[in-house]
């Protein structure tokens, strides 16, 4: 971080561990993108892949944990350091349930052959949203950026609306022919799954906030968060 | 060095003479006094310039200031600290001027240009780099390179230390790119990453692919029908009359075959035989009746079709092709436009443009066809275009003899009104019209 520590090594693992979290975030952005494309192309090899691939997510979780309790017996961080390995506990549980919605859009993408056209490009629209904000709340860590942090929390009501209106179109269809039924649920599943990156990302940039600021900015409304960033 | 010890030796010498004089004149004692005086002076003299020079030393290394004048054996200290001070600053004047220039060459490369450090941080790149991975090098300077570039294929590429063979990407950020990326280590522990936008190279390459599937598909389904007719007539005893509907069936699907190999040899001269000359006359006038009559003929009276024709002015101009083109134009309206409809077609030329355009009110298709509609083997709709007996490379011909002709192509339709395919040619291929005796004198 800003100061520099005596100890050139701990500098370079508080540094590793930020790149290690990235590296992750960038396997997890990977996922979601073959996800969604694979969903969009209804190309069943893809989403396999993805399927398969989770576990490289889950043990990248795993060993990042490790490093960050390894990190605190070790070193003792205080203040911006200690917050830095705090959010980077929290984010990598964020990435991972990301990594788990992933091979949820994958598995039910993977059944349904016939899901229909019409509400599965709004599905691939939104999914571009939600990959867009995961990648902005990496970014905003990469460069601990909180105004981009502050965008993103915003964001996050943008895909929510986004996601009522895929379920008021999924309940005309469900309407008019019962025999869509089984077939809207599966895509108001996927709809959710990536509502629910939209509320990871924007975790995520919250603990960017704390990592910069110092200040818990969960639970608040967008206008204070954005006054606490700008701040 | 020596003169200044020199000098000094002198100065207290001097001084311990001068001391002489009181000496003699007040006593012993007075001319001590004097001495210690007098060596107390040169000492404050020296401790002055010191603490020029130190303040002179403590200024910020980016600017440093005019070096101080002295007096004394100082001036001469302070002398060579000037020359040797000017010459530094000319030196890192050029030095700063030279990587000004070699920045300035690495910003105007057209592909990207990353230096990456020896713990992969982003120490400089240039504009192209900047748009390929959409950062700014003002904010991302000194990044770990893999905190932004994320992807895992990436990630594996840098972290191998192979970097014989290029990586292929699909940008992150701006998905529409794809990059070939390059790593060369260089210098101590240092890296240059190069970025080269591909999706040209790239889209090419499946244009390639999808011709050679397209081609193979096309002659595919008329040696199928032949094949299994001959089989049929092989295998089983058929009365004459059937043999004979099966071998005329059999002589269309060759003749389609030979349509289709005719168009490809036609297509593979135009793209290897140099641009037509400017020399060739084309008269359009009799060129305009030829079609006519042509049209008529296809449409056999199922259309009505008119002839707009003003301006006196012929083309430049290889005549096979052009009538070839502007043929092509005119069957390809009466095929899609069905009975009943209406063709029409203008010629109107002036010395500055001239324009051949032919409207129809036949099918149509949607816009969103137009970019690709000159590709090989591109269908609207695949079905269709087979059964009006295309071969799917007529507009792929049509466009390359007006490429050759510098003359645009343009194409408006909308579907279930009718299209418009418009033909303008350049200034420097329009001569006006040859009157009769001139075109008799030229041709003998």
């Amino acid at each position: 971080m800003a100061q520099e520590h005596s100890s050139k090594q701990y500098d370079l693992d508080l540094e590793a561990l930020r790149s290690r979290v990235l590296e992750m975030g960038g396997l997890v952005e990977s996922q979601i993108l073959a996800a969604v494309n694979g969903l969009a192309a209804g190309d069943n090899r893809v989403l396999e892949q993805v399927i398969t691939d989770d576990h490289r997510v889950n043990a990248m979780e795993v060993s990042i944990d490790t490093d960050c309790s390894h990190l605190i017996a070790r070193r003792q961080p205080t203040a911006g350091d200690l917050r830095m390995v705090l959010a980077v506990i929290k984010i990598v549980t964020d990435l991972e349930r990301v990594g788990d919605e992933a091979a949820k859009i994958a598995r039910l993408g993977k059944q349904g052959h016939a899901l229909a056209r019409t509400p599965l490009a709004a599905v691939k629209h939104m999914g571009g949203i939600g990959i867009g904000m995961l990648r902005k709340a990496l970014d905003a860590l990469a460069r601990l950026d909180t105004v981009a942090a502050a965008a993103i929390i915003r964001e996050d009501v943008e895909i929510d609306e986004e996601f009522r209106a895929i379920v008021r179109q999924l309940i005309t269809f469900m309407m008019e022919d019962p025999r869509t039924i089984s077939q809207a649920i599966d895509i108001l599943w996927i709809a959710k799954a990536i509502e629910r990156i939209g509320d990871h990302s924007k975790n995520m940039a919250e603990q960017v906030i704390y990592v910069v600021k110092g200040t818990d900015v969960r639970h608040i409304s967008v206008e204070q968060v954005e006054r606490e960033a700008l701040g | 060095m020596d003169h200044l010890v020199l000098r000094t030796v002198f100065l207290i010498a001097g001084i311990a003479a001068g001391a002489f004089l009181p000496g003699l004149l007040f006593g012993a004692t007075a001319g001590v006094i004097f001495f210690a005086g007098a060596l107390v002076a040169l000492l404050l003299h020296h401790i002055r310039h010191v603490a020029l020079l130190a303040q002179w030393l403590n200024q910020p290394q980016t600017q440093p200031g005019q070096v101080p004048r002295g007096s004394g054996i100082w001036d001469n200290v302070f002398a060579l600290l000037y020359r040797y001070e000017r010459v530094k600053t000319q030196e890192h004047q050029l030095l700063a001027k030279t990587l000004v220039r070699f920045r300035q060459a690495g910003r105007v490369h057209p592909d990207g240009v990353m230096i990456l450090d020896a713990e992969n941080r982003i120490e400089w790149c240039n504009d192209t780099a900047e748009h390929h991975f959409d950062l700014s090098l003002d904010s991302d300077h000194g990044q770990p390179i893999a905190n932004l570039l994320r992807q895992p294929e990436f990630i594996a590429y840098l972290e191998a230390c192979d970097y014989s063979n290029p990586l292929e990407l699909r940008a992150a950020r701006t998905s529409a790119i794809i990059l070939s990326l390059q790593i060369i280590p260089y210098g101590d522990a240092q890296k240059l990453l190069l970025s080269r936008d591909v999706t040209r190279l790239e889209k090419l390459e499946s244009m390639r692919r999808d011709f050679v599937a397209n081609v193979s598909h096309e002659l595919r389904t008329p040696l199928t029908v032949l094949s299994g007719f001959l089989e049929t007539i092989r295998e089983l005893d058929l009365d004459p009359q059937r043999v004979q509907d099966y071998s005329n069936l059999m002589v269309e699907q060759c003749r389609r075959m030979q349509c289709i190999v005719d168009d490809l040899l036609t297509l593979s001269t135009l793209e290897s035989a140099p641009s037509p000359s400017l020399d060739e006359r084309i008269r359009m006038s009799p060129l305009l009746a030829r079609l006519r009559a042509d049209a008529e003929a296809l449409s056999g009276g199922k259309h009505r079709i008119f002839f707009d024709v003003s301006g006196d002015f012929d083309l430049l101009g290889s005549e096979n092709e052009i009538v070839s083109a502007l043929g092509n134009l005119v069957s390809n309206a009466i095929r899609y436009t069905p009975d009943g409809g209406e063709i029409r077609v203008l010629w109107r030329a002036t010395a500055d443009e001239a324009e051949y355009a032919i409207e129809d009110t036949g099918i149509g298709f949607a816009p969103e066809h137009i970019p690709r509609l000159t590709e090989r083997f591109y269908r609207v709709d695949r079905g269709r275009s087979r059964a009006t007996g295309g071969t799917g490379l007529g507009l792929a011909i049509v466009k390359h003899i007006l490429n050759r002709h510098q003359a645009a192509l343009d194409i408006r339709s909308e579907p279930g009104k009718g299209s418009r395919f418009a033909v303008r040619f350049p200034p420097r291929r329009i001569v006006p019209a040859a009157t009769a005796d001139v075109v008799a004198q030229e041709m003998p």
